[in-house]
């Protein structure tokens, strides 16, 4: 295997449930070391050897560490001085009491790069508040915007939010490295992952405090310019299948692509109608508009309609669910984006790919998810230099679980 | 515009052509430090002409969606399609760090300024190239706009209700993923050049960023063979819910302590069965989740949604008030963590406040230094400090339209 960008970077990583271990993850990906502290029994997520959780947890190592014991402490400590980083997810005061926090850890490690990455962040007045994604986006606005058309909530079927505060985690770890190598100094960084889903609102938050302006549901409106037809619309089932639950995202801006679109889909009487002819009218017009699109939709599977669309250069693609995303959508296939990963045994699972890639061949899903305190000999023996008889005597100490 | 330290990236310095599809990207990266040059064409960057605006009064100079994608830039205008412009553009890249565009698969070949012309004019440059389906595959040239992503990239079926049209998300979450992941890649490549001295091309697609950014619909298909389905209100984890209080909508979540939450139910006499010890074992409530839903909304529907959210967060019961991003503004934690930063615009004579970056760096802080640049702001001051162009130069190439 070539060499990968962060090839020597060790990764001591406390963080759990989804966005502190997508950090992680991202950086693990790439050539970090990652070294997950975890407890022999930490609340049941799922098989981490398949899905979500293997997703989550792959190219990482694990070690069970028992931090209510002084001795375990101990262990993570020694981990944290060979460490470049110390990753967590927990509010102010859980690290804290384990000295494990920036400041103590300094005294081990003096150029330590510490990332917390809590709900609402370490300071200020609802920095106790305990939050996941869903608690989040309420608290952000997604879930009241992203509304059916009377208004109903329905907001994210997952949380959005620990992805964005997963992201900015792992950005923030690269930029503090580059830093580090250039200056000798680590620090602290305190996210916030409230605010990692509060600043990718985007634009509408500059309405609101320059403009004044109440925001409503956007629905389908287009969010970056003028459009119309701009939505989706129902489509037929796929031949030999009866899933009706079809779907095709068109968007169509300006005069030209109107027309492309008109010829594209056969030129229909009602697209003469006066009410259409200019962007302006189709935009106020847009529900007898979409009825329209609809009709002609409907006699069409998405993936024939998108086809027959993207053809005509117009912006289209089929609403896909998880199983066109993951075993038919041809460009993501061709792309390897679901790469497949084994067990030591020979079972053989696909994860969620690397989207980019770089021309010097570097990041990979390099191994299947660890179970929990699968690399103890590993971290023990080899990182920390145990020799058998300590490692069993830690062990009836109940300082580190095997 | 604010005392500055320099920023973490700060001697970085990042071209940036990108149009309104990955702004975001560079921004991400001024924010920290780099010097971010947006490079644009002396007609403005599209993202000029897209609302809302300032005062809803459209120009290019007074769009709030240029103004949030780039703080913290300076805008040089540059007609890259003609042969000076790009010339010009390759000699700044001769001494950039970064480029990042986002340009149609082929467009910076035919300007002359693709990756292998780049890398022989400055191997330890980074491209990064942000395109909807990347620079390969039988997509590779269909168009996109965050709508079609979303449907691409499985973010779009899986919110809203069964047998409804699916819910978009807010804000336009396939670009602000790809963003996310774009600085990420440009972060990497830049670390990799420590130890080999070369820079690398980064081949972006805005579909899989989008994939990647879906949290359960991978793993539902790897582990069950299924596709997750909308779910209305209801958390695919099956731990969370929205219910209705007396004024307004809270999110429920049964994840917290639960002997607490369960204490405080029936001291107002609406527990129903929920005190059944089976209901402690969260695989219990995950089986459970509709009926477990059902009691807690008859539980919360008189009750003022701020009062149960002061109540709950006491109990550290992780319940939250559904709002408006208005009440953002309001947030007492975000003004105290100085999350909003107050930006002035001289040329206006006003000052607006912004949303800032999620992290607060204890050793070099997130910065505004800059206010978003007005069109071709900075041309001059960098055909001149960086390429010591004279000034007749500079007027040469202003009457011809290069700038």
């Amino acid at each position: 295997m070539c060499a990968m960008p962060l090839d020597g970077v060790r990764i001591l990583d406390f963080t759990w449930v989804v966005a502190g271990p997508v950090a992680t993850r991202i950086l693990g990906d790439h050539g970090a070391q990652v070294v997950k502290v975890e407890r022999k029994d930490p609340p049941p997520m799922g098989n981490r050897k398949l899905g979500l959780q293997c997703d989550l947890h792959r190219s990482k190592l694990s070690v069970a560490l028992n931090m209510q014991h002084p001795r375990g402490v101990e262990l993570a400590r020694r981990l944290a001085a060979m460490s470049d980083i110390v990753m967590d997810n927990f509010s102010a005061r859980v690290m804290r009491m384990w000295g494990m926090d920036y400041e103590s850890l300094t005294a081990v490690k003096p150029d330590i790069i510490c990332i917390s990455m809590s709900g609402l962040g370490h300071t200020g007045p609802r920095s106790s508040y305990v939050s996941y994604g869903p608690t989040l986006q309420a608290l952000t606005g997604y879930t009241q915007l992203m509304a059916e058309p009377d208004g109903t909530p329905a907001g994210y079927g997952y949380s959005y939010a620990d992805m964005c505060g997963g992201y900015s985690g792992a950005l923030a770890a690269l930029v503090a490295l580059w830093h580090r190598r250039r200056t000798g100094k680590g620090q602290f960084v305190d996210l916030s992952q409230f605010e990692a889903v509060a600043s990718v609102i985007g634009p509408a938050l500059l309405d609101i405090s320059v403009n004044g302006r109440t925001q409503s549901p956007p629905g389908y409106n287009s969010q970056e310019g003028p459009a119309a037809p701009h939505g989706v619309y129902k489509c037929r089932a796929l031949d030999g299948d009866n899933d009706n639950d079809r779907w095709v995202a068109i968007s169509v801006g300006t005069g030209p692509e109107w027309r492309r679109f008109v010829t594209a889909i056969g030129s229909p009487e009602w697209a003469s109608d006066a009410k259409f002819r200019t962007l302006y009218l189709r935009m106020q017009n847009s529900a007898e508009l979409d009825a329209n699109v609809s009709r002609w939709t409907i006699e069409h599977s998405a993936e024939d309609a998108m086809a027959v669309l993207q053809r005509a250069g117009i912006a289209a693609g089929v609403v896909e669910n998880g199983v066109d995303l993951c075993a038919r959508d041809p460009q993501l296939k061709e792309r390897g984006f679901w790469p497949e990963v084994s067990t030591k045994k020979g079972v053989t699972t696909h994860v969620t790919g690397i989207p980019f890639k770089l021309s010097g061949g570097s990041g990979a899903v390099r191994t299947i998810a660890p179970e929990v305190g699968e690399d103890f000999d590993y971290v023990l023996g080899e990182l920390l230099g145990l020799g058998k008889s300590e490692r069993d005597e830690l062990v009836a100490d109940g300082a580190v679980w095997p | 515009m604010s005392e500055s330290g320099p920023g973490a990236l700060a001697g970085l310095r990042v071209l940036d052509l990108t149009g309104h599809r990955a702004q975001l990207c560079a921004r991400l990266l001024g924010d920290m430090g780099a010097d971010v040059i947006k490079v644009e064409p002396p007609s403005g960057d599209d993202a000029r002409r897209i609302g809302p605006f300032l005062d809803d009064l459209p120009h290019r100079d007074r769009s709030l969606f240029f103004w949030f994608y780039n703080l913290n830039k300076r805008s040089l205008t540059l007609d890259l399609k003609h042969s000076r412009g790009a010339d010009i553009l390759l000699q700044l890249a001769r001494s950039a760090d970064v480029v990042i565009e986002s340009f149609a698969p082929g467009t910076m070949d035919q300007l002359g300024l693709g990756w292998d012309v780049l890398h022989r004019e400055n191997p330890a440059l980074v491209l990064c190239s942000i395109a909807p389906f990347g620079q390969t595959g039988p997509y590779r040239d269909y168009i996109a706009d965050d709508t079609v992503l979303t449907a691409l990239g499985g973010m779009l079926y899986v919110n809203g209700f069964p047998n409804h049209a699916p819910v978009r998300p807010l804000g336009l979450q396939a670009y602000h993923s790809s963003a996310y992941f774009g600085a990420i890649a440009v972060m990497l490549a830049l670390l990799a050049r420590d130890r080999t001295s070369e820079g690398q091309w980064i081949d972006l697609s805005m579909q899989e960023a989008t994939a990647a950014a879906v949290e359960h619909v991978a793993g539902g298909y790897f582990e069950r063979n299924e596709a997750e389905p909308r779910r209305g209100t209801l958390h695919w984890s099956r731990f969370f819910r929205v219910g209705k209080c007396r004024d307004g909508y809270i999110m429920h979540c049964t994840l917290g302590d639960w002997t607490s939450l369960i204490e405080w139910v029936k001291s107002d006499g609406k527990a129903a069965d929920l005190d059944d010890p089976n209901y402690q074992q969260p695989m219990y409530r995950y089986l459970m989740a509709e009926h477990v839903f059902e009691v807690l909304d008859g539980w919360v529907k008189d009750y003022p949604r701020d009062e149960l959210l002061e109540r709950a967060q006491l109990l550290r019961q992780p319940y939250a008030t559904v709002r408006p991003p208005e009440a953002l503004f309001d947030d007492e934690q975000l003004i105290d963590r100085g999350f909003f930063v107050d930006v002035e615009h001289p040329e206006l004579g006003r000052r607006f406040r912004y949303p800032g970056a999620p992290y607060l760096f204890n050793g070099t802080p997130w910065r505004v230094t800059r206010r978003p640049p007005l069109v071709g702001e900075h041309s001059g001051e960098i055909l001149r400090d960086d390429l010591a162009m004279a000034p007749e130069a500079i007027a040469v190439l202003a009457a011809e339209g290069v700038i």
